[in-house]
């Protein structure tokens, strides 16, 4: 698992879907509507919230957030058990899914209401090419 | 607008079988079973409407061909855990639209063979990249009802509880045996803090039912009153933005609404709901959305035998999906065999006395950013 990609930007790599997240600053990328102002991600091309047909701008989202809710999956056939899954609040409003990494250091594992930051990650190599996800990690500066 | 009514019931008793139990085989012995329930012959069926989610391409017309049903108009439905009642909605709205007035509906599954480790969403869900399996939103879900009611890990476990002792008394039940509040407590965790014993199993079977109109009714020579469908609603989950509270089952108040309205009934008139308690907070929080159970307070009637047999408000009497099983296709099927039972006083030990007005609920499938991909509410009175 390679930590932060823009470590090597001579390396291949892709984002797991098109669109869905930027390399420079690491960033999920979200769309803001342009009449109601409610930001969603992924990005689409039509409001859920108005409905208004307004335009949408794609915005590189917040790489901070809070645990909503959180489960740590024992049984799976994506295989390669236990791993923690979380719904994680970003800081523009935006409720995202992910695992969450990098929590063994943490006094009780994870909890709600946990500060986490966005963190990019090769998830698999396709033909060379690193293929690039997301999780979440425990977002130290705000530990008190 | 021909009214609809249930002729008459079948299913196979639900399990885990070998190779040589196929998914033809499951779903003709359910339909043989309603053809002879509503004393019907295979040329009274004018139509046969197949739900299914992993049978393979033209399953419908495979079963048809062992069962005599061939030539007929076939169509097979998927939305998932839901199919099987999408499939009775697909045949109750061509009764009411006159174009038959006796048809076949199955409800079937053969998963043993070909599901390991759970159910998922399509590989091209957003949420089965980051490896989300359908237990992960019922854990979720587990996780925050417990945070924002202060509901307990008992509580929620009761609902297994209570499931399995409804089935001790359905012989078509997956699982015929009490189990005790330890054993599910104490189960192998699955998603946390879900156990095996809150899931329900892998399963195969089916179920049948024949769907008449009045006229149809007649030509079967049936003149008894017989269970009316008097709704069937369908609904998507929408898209939901913003942080919004995760057990809300706007989805699922949308369904009710919609059938409550079409059937011209009052909810607080139901007399048992057959529930897609395909993990035990799913019986909680969707019927707190349907409005049946206060917001919050789901748990709680639950662990003081308010939806138990007898209680204020019966939920899956035959056991639901926990302990009758869940062949994802036939469950929407079998939960209506059950309510045909109910009505017509033919429950036995799990009867719900004086049963008039029951509601089936199923929840099918998941999409990655709105609250649910497909449900079914299914009113049926007599």
């Amino acid at each position: 698992m390679q930590t932060s990609d823009t470590d090597q930007p001579s390396a291949r790599k892709r984002p797991l879907r098109d669109g869905l997240l930027q390399f420079d600053p690491p960033r999920l990328i979200g769309s803001r509507c342009q009449g109601c102002g409610v930001v969603q991600y992924p990005a689409r091309d039509f409001c859920p919230a108005c409905r208004n047909d307004c335009q949408q701008t794609t915005v590189p989202l917040s790489d901070r957030g809070v645990v909503f809710s959180y489960t740590t999956v024992r049984q799976s056939p994506a295989g390669r058990t236990p791993y923690v899954l979380a719904y994680v609040d970003l800081q523009d409003d935006v409720r995202v899914m992910a695992r969450l990494e990098d929590l063994e250091d943490i006094d009780g594992g994870a909890r709600i209401g946990m500060a986490v930051k966005l963190r990019l990650q090769s998830i698999r190599e396709d033909d060379g090419v690193s293929v690039i996800g997301y999780v979440f990690v425990p977002d130290l500066s705000k530990e008190h | 607008m021909a009214s609809t009514y249930l002729a008459g019931v079948g299913m196979v008793r639900f399990g885990k079988f070998d190779a040589s139990v196929t998914f033809e085989k499951l779903a003709a012995g359910a339909a043989n079973a309603a053809l002879t329930d509503a004393g019907a012959r295979r040329a009274d069926i004018e139509a046969l409407y197949v739900g299914h989610v992993f049978g393979g391409p033209v399953a419908g017309q495979r079963v048809a061909a062992e069962l005599g049903l061939d030539g007929l108009p076939i169509s097979n439905h998927e939305n998932y855990c839901a199919s099987g009642a999408t499939a009775l909605r697909e045949a109750w709205m061509a009764i009411r639209a006159g174009l038959f007035d006796v048809v076949m509906v199955i409800g079937a599954e053969k998963m043993t063979d070909r599901i390991k480790g759970g159910v998922t969403p399509d590989a091209s869900d957003l949420d089965a990249m980051q490896g989300y399996v359908m237990a992960v939103g019922h854990a979720l879900s587990a996780q925050r009802y417990m945070f924002d009611h202060g509901a307990t890990r008992e509580q929620i476990a009761m609902v297994a509880v209570k499931n399995h002792a409804h089935s001790c008394h359905n012989p078509y039940a997956q699982y015929q045996r009490e189990v005790s509040l330890q054993e599910v407590l104490a189960a192998r965790l699955v998603a946390d803090p879900l156990g095996v014993l809150d899931c329900s199993p892998i399963s195969d079977g089916a179920a049948a039912v024949v769907v008449c109109s009045p006229r149809g009714l007649q030509r079967l020579g049936i003149s008894s009153t017989q269970p009316e469908v008097r709704a069937i609603g369908l609904v998507s989950g929408t898209l939901r933005t913003g942080l919004y509270d995760l057990n809300e089952e706007d989805i699922s108040r949308r369904a009710g609404e919609q059938a409550y309205a079409m059937a011209g009934i009052d909810p607080n008139d139901i007399d048992l709901v057959e529930m897609h308690d395909c993990f035990t907070i799913a019986e909680i929080v969707r019927m707190e959305g349907l409005g049946l159970i206060p917001r919050g307070e789901g748990a709680r009637w639950t662990a003081d035998g308010r939806t138990s047999i007898g209680g204020r408000l019966p939920v899956n009497p035959s056991g639901g999906l926990l302990s009758r099983g869940h062949p994802v296709g036939a469950t929407g099927v079998a939960q209506v065999c059950e309510l045909y039972w109910q009505l017509t006083e033919r429950a036995g030990k799990r009867q719900v006395q004086g049963a008039k007005l029951a509601l089936a609920y199923c929840k099918g499938g998941t999409v990655s950013g709105t609250d649910g991909a497909s449900v079914t509410t299914v009113v049926v009175s007599r």
